[in-house]
């Protein structure tokens, strides 16, 4: 069942002569539960594919739809919501608020969704323990290791119970070791408790983890592998 | 070499028989599965370090196979084993066959460069992804050999993969000149000339 389809997806910055088209007519499919890696040299549009995904910017020509319905006609507001409430997003940097601890961190989303605190709290303790940070609740992101920090980040993409997770090369400020075990994380998060996960990355170990790898070069889609081989029968 | 030194390392432990020495060898490399060695190669291996001074018999039992027979390692041997440790080992450079792949469609013209490149990264994540899989499944308690010989699979298979971009890099420059042609030696004797005579006079001086 498809979560997420891109349909001619287009992105262009600049005009006439100094255009620059950093997506070309892209047509991506992603069915629910999937773990998806998008690859490809710097340039290559990657990051500006994963965006259009998430919402956070518009397409030039072509469009994104979302389980089902097309996210272009939103307003702003509405996009927010959608992002807010069915999207999760991982970031290489973590994003943390520095001066909130990791349960305070990790709830933010359902607590800026008007939910109680109590409540707010209950989802991001829940997702935390699981990620085994039960321990670590009251610490503040300086007082944790950056695997930690971004342990927390995954906690709080997943505490508004979304359908999909995007990350932006979550392993891109983490040692190996570090970066392992959230690309494990990842893919338990699609393979344990069934979500979509669509991630950038440029790191080979990382982008093996996912079931697929979709490999993008001047903005088209060149290649998609299936990470699994088939078993001869 | 390092089948040699093994034996060597397991036997200045302690003396061993044959068979245990098998066993004891096949658990150091993590499994008969990873490394397919024959108990021949043991027992002639063990020749070769007996020939050598490094192994000696220490006792047989009457009518005994090599199996049976006890091994101890000499004081050479114990020499030999440290000058091992000692020094690093050299790491051997291969010509691979996707380097020969790429310089055949190079120069022939007969394939898409970027096509063979782009089919050989799919089957490299598909291994990657398959070491991956298996390493994680381990037990680093009980597994370490296995682990750390998947490790090192995985990190080679990121180094091709690696290997593969900065190519796709070079030829994508590549496409823009031409390469140019091998030069052609000219065959035979050169011709005399003013100019050879004159080299010729002035080196008899």
């Amino acid at each position: 069942m498809s979560l997420i389809q891109t349909q001619g997806l287009t992105k262009t910055y600049g005009s006439g002569d100094t255009a620059v088209m950093a997506l070309d007519h892209v047509n991506l499919n992603v069915n629910a539960g999937e773990f998806v890696a998008i690859m490809g040299p710097s340039g290559c549009g990657k990051s500006t594919l994963l965006h259009l995904i998430g919402g956070l910017d518009r397409p030039t020509e072509g469009r994104v739809i979302f389980d089902g319905a097309p996210i272009a006609g939103m307003s702003d507001d509405a996009l927010t919501e959608l992002r807010r409430r069915k999207m999760g997003f991982v970031f290489q940097f973590y994003n943390l608020i520095p001066v909130l601890n990791a349960a305070e961190n990790a709830a933010l989303p359902v607590t800026l969704d008007g939910a109680k605190p109590a409540v707010a709290r209950a989802k991001a303790v829940e997702w935390l323990t699981r990620f085994g940070l039960g321990e670590r609740l009251s610490s503040r992101p300086d007082q944790l290791s950056g695997g930690q920090q971004q342990r927390v980040a995954v906690a709080r993409a997943l505490v508004a119970e979304p359908a999909l997770v995007l990350a932006d090369e979550p392993t891109g400020n983490l040692d190996t070791h570090a970066g392992d075990e959230i690309a494990s994380l990842l893919r338990s998060v699609s393979k344990e408790y069934g979500r979509t996960v669509i991630m950038v990355t440029h790191d080979p170990r990382i982008a093996a983890y996912a079931d697929r790898i979709v490999f993008l070069k001047d903005g088209k889609i060149i290649d998609d592998t299936l990470l699994e081989r088939k078993k001869n029968s | 070499m390092s089948v040699r030194h093994a034996i060597l390392g397991l036997l200045a432990q302690h003396p061993r028989h044959g068979y245990d020495l098998r066993a004891a060898f096949s658990a150091v490399i993590g499994g008969d599965e990873n490394w397919d060695v024959k108990p021949a190669q043991i027992y002639t291996t063990l020749n070769r370090l007996e020939e050598a001074g490094l192994v000696q018999e220490s006792s047989v039992e009457q009518d005994g196979g090599p199996e049976k027979r006890i091994y101890a390692v000499t004081e050479a041997g114990r020499a030999a084993l440290q000058e091992w440790f000692d020094c690093g080992v050299t790491p051997e450079h291969q010509r691979d066959e996707v380097f020969v792949k790429l310089m055949t469609a190079l120069v022939s013209g007969a394939a898409d460069l970027g096509r063979i490149i782009q089919i050989q990264r799919s089957l490299l994540y598909q291994e990657l992804h398959a070491a991956t899989t298996l390493r994680d499944g381990y037990n680093p308690r009980a597994e370490i050999a296995q682990i750390l010989l998947l490790d090192k699979s995985i990190m080679h298979l990121e180094a091709d993969l690696r290997w593969l971009d900065i190519t796709e890099m070079r030829l994508d420059e590549v496409k823009r000149q031409p390469l140019p042609e091998p030069e052609v030696k000219p065959r035979g004797r050169p011709k005399k000339t003013v100019s050879s005579e004159q080299c010729s006079v002035s080196s008899n001086q």
